[in-house]
């Protein structure tokens, strides 16, 4: 049983290093813009058909691109409509994310149906590794260390660099960060190109896993909810632990008492805000209070 | 004696000059406009419901019904018992979403029948309206037994076969291969059924479950579960996963390695979920109802894929059939009945028949289930057509006796028939 409980913690970390790169881009978006971004979901969908699409087109490697030109198209998308709602109610915030996220699956069912697509891993990353009782794929693998080279770089690129200092004070300072001479929009632009192109790339990373269609935003979107939620809106620390400690108690639900598997989440969320409201890490933001 | 004058009291009708024009005027618009009112009344579109998924995990699959229930209402021109016909498409988000839109269907549109109901808890939640509204419905996808079992009623029919001739169908095969099963269903009707119709025919004929997991609907992961199938080393896994759910299970049990070591099998799959699998990953045993391959198609059925391709430049997929026939035996009815009465509709529905092969298929009278063949198909060993995934093994029950005896006598059935 021990072993079994060994390989279903490994295989929960999987999951939950796929949901924090999801959820990374949204609390940061949170954070920095104070935008409930409802279509990040969408972006986790784009990035997912954009590799598909890449992939075919030109073969695997070429998919790597998705990321990038996920995070470009939310770059876009920040400039024409999401720079317009800094400063207004929240609520047109949440209504018109919300409506970026059903016009993005039309879209996406227009151009590729909606009958799901193919897309597989490659033929380098086929098969599993065995360590004693664990059990794990050579896609998972690649998938767990991407995903931590990729978190260790944003959090290094947050603290060491320049631009990462202006973000951490903008995120709490927007108004004295201008009054420094820093062009704030820019840097709005770009907080949401990364947290775009990091939704991008879950879903470049997903989509040999998952069921690429139309729909699969709402099966990323949920889940990064919760975990933005759990570890605290708008903190990067949150977001790591909460979506590890989502992806395990999932993986060990389905062990035990499998038909749970789907609200194990939602109870871990309602436990948790029970004893902590903020979250795990959540700070008070004056910005938001 | 008095000389009658023209000035004493009238004693019948006056006509005047006004009275003339009016009655005139009168006459004129009942020769000439009249026949134009009439006429707009004639014009009024008779309105068909359909309530297929636009959003959540089975609208891959809504897709394909939908487009083959328009398609339906194309080849007759858009026109029925003389009149313009329109289809009215409304969502089914969840089983409550599916109960609203009939409602809206019914009360707001005014249609004369409905078509949909993609998941069994869509379909049941749609039946009550049905039931309640006394507004004929087919259910052209769901497969819970309930439908046309316990939950039946005179308004409703359905076209999939249910879950028990599926698994009657398909059970014998999975038991050749071995006898441990491994049963891994979704936590709704079609799922449970499932899980109830394999566990008894496998405890019945000397085999054991090995283990059973219920899954929520919209699954993203399944390698916990696939770790515990292999840990449990069952000899065959039987699968009750539907649309998106299964395409993603497929996906994970060939990257998790399972692909060709442990046979897995399914009952009323679709050509959709296979062709997001891909090459690579798809494997398994499957019924499916319908595939556009089959040399044994009628000629209608032939045309309609025919139409199919060359409106969507795609092959038409079991699921484009069964939204067409679905709405093809609904239409087909109100000609029948000449009237879009539901009582007539019902009753024409009732005697509707549609010829495929040696047999004539329709709905049963006791309890509306349409009767007909499956298929039995696996998966090509190599796949050079990205959509033609299928290798199809037999069209199954063989005689006309036979497919009776699958679907169960009027003696077995747990319908109890309501009257109009």
């Amino acid at each position: 049983m021990l072993d079994m409980i060994l390989s279903q913690a490994v295989n929960g970390l999987v999951l939950g290093f796929l949901y924090v790169l999801i959820a990374i881009g949204l609390s940061i978006i949170f954070g920095m813009l104070g935008i409930v971004n409802f279509a990040h979901g969408a972006f986790f969908a784009v990035g997912a058909y954009l590799a598909y699409a890449l992939g075919k087109e030109f073969g695997w490697w070429a998919a790597l691109a998705a990321p990038l030109l996920t995070g470009a198209i939310g770059v876009v998308v920040e400039m024409v409509l999401i720079r317009h709602l800094y400063g207004k109610e929240p609520l047109l915030g949440l209504i018109l994310t919300f409506a970026l996220a059903l016009l993005a699956e039309a879209v996406l069912r227009l151009i590729f149906g909606g009958a799901p697509v193919p897309f597989a891993a490659p033929k380098f990353l086929a098969g599993f590794v065995e360590y004693g009782p664990i059990l794990i794929t050579k896609y998972r693998l690649f998938v767990l260390v991407t995903t931590a080279l990729v978190l260790v770089l944003f959090w290094a690129f947050l603290a060491y660099t320049p631009y990462g200092r202006i973000i951490r004070a903008g995120s709490r300072d927007p108004e004295m960060v201008g009054l420094l001479g820093i062009n704030l929009p820019i840097v709005f632009t770009g907080v949401f190109g990364i947290g775009c192109l990091l939704a991008g790339l879950g879903g470049m990373l997903a989509a040999p896993l998952w069921t690429i269609t139309p729909s699969m935003a709402a099966g990323a979107i949920m889940p990064a909810f919760v975990i933005v939620t759990i570890g605290g809106l708008g903190s990067f620390l949150g977001a790591i632990v909460a979506g590890l400690l989502v992806g395990i108690t999932t993986a060990m639900t389905i062990q035990f008492q499998p038909e749970w598997s789907g609200a194990a989440m939602y109870v871990l969320m309602a436990a948790i805000l029970l004893i902590r409201p903020r979250g795990l890490f959540g700070e008070r933001w004056e910005r938001f209070e | 004696m008095t000389e009658p004058t023209s000035k004493g009291p009238a004693t019948g009708p006056r006509v005047g000059r006004r009275g003339l024009l009016l009655g005139a005027t009168s006459l004129v618009a009942s020769r000439l406009g009249m026949p134009y009112i009439g006429n707009a009344a004639a014009a009024e579109p008779i309105k068909i419901g359909m309530i297929w998924a636009k959003t959540g995990s089975i609208v891959d699959q809504a897709e394909y019904l939908a487009q083959g229930g328009m398609l339906a209402l194309e080849q007759r021109n858009n026109m029925l018992l003389g009149r313009p016909a329109e289809i009215v498409w409304l969502d089914e988000p969840n089983p409550q979403g599916a109960q609203q839109s009939a409602e809206r269907l019914v009360g707001e549109q005014k249609v004369v029948g409905m078509v949909g109901g993609a998941l069994s808890s869509f379909a049941l939640a749609i039946s009550s309206v049905a039931k309640k509204a006394k507004i004929p419905y087919v259910a052209a996808n769901a497969a819970t037994g309930d439908l046309t079992g316990k939950s039946c009623n005179k308004y409703t029919f359905r076209l999939q076969p249910p879950v028990d001739v599926h698994a009657r169908i398909l059970a014998p095969y999975c038991a050749s291969i071995g006898k441990k099963w491994y049963l891994l269903t979704a936590s709704y009707a079609f799922g449970q059924d499932i899980k109830r119709a394999f566990t008894d025919y496998i405890t019945a004929n000397g085999g054991t479950v090995v283990g059973a997991d219920e899954v929520p609907v919209g699954t993203p992961d399944y390698s916990s579960f696939i770790l515990k199938i292999r840990a449990a080393k069952p000899d065959v896994v039987i699968g009750g996963i539907a649309a998106s759910d299964l395409t993603t299970f497929l996906k994970q049990w060939n990257e998790l390695g399972m692909k060709g070591k442990i046979p897995f099998a399914e009952i009323s799959v679709g050509n959709t979920d296979l062709w997001g699998v891909g090459p690579e990953a798809a494997d398994g045993l499957y019924t499916i109802t319908w595939w556009y391959k089959n040399p044994d198609n009628s000629p209608e059925e032939q045309a309609m894929a025919a139409a199919y391709q060359k409106k969507y430049n795609r092959p038409a997929a079991d699921k484009a059939w069964m939204g067409w026939l679905g709405m093809k035996s609904l239409l087909d009815s109100i000609e029948m009945a000449k009237s879009t009465e539901p009582a007539a509709i019902v009753q024409a529905l009732e005697a509707w028949k549609y010829r495929r092969g040696d047999m004539d298929i329709g709905y049963r009278d006791f309890d509306h289930q349409m009767t007909g063949r499956l298929l039995v198909a696996g998966i090509h060993p190599k796949i050079t057509d990205k959509w033609d995934y299928f290798d199809v093994k037999a069209e199954l029950p063989k005689t006309p006796d036979d497919v009776a005896k699958a679907f169960g006598t009027k003696a077995e059935s747990a319908c109890k028939m309501d009257s109009l």
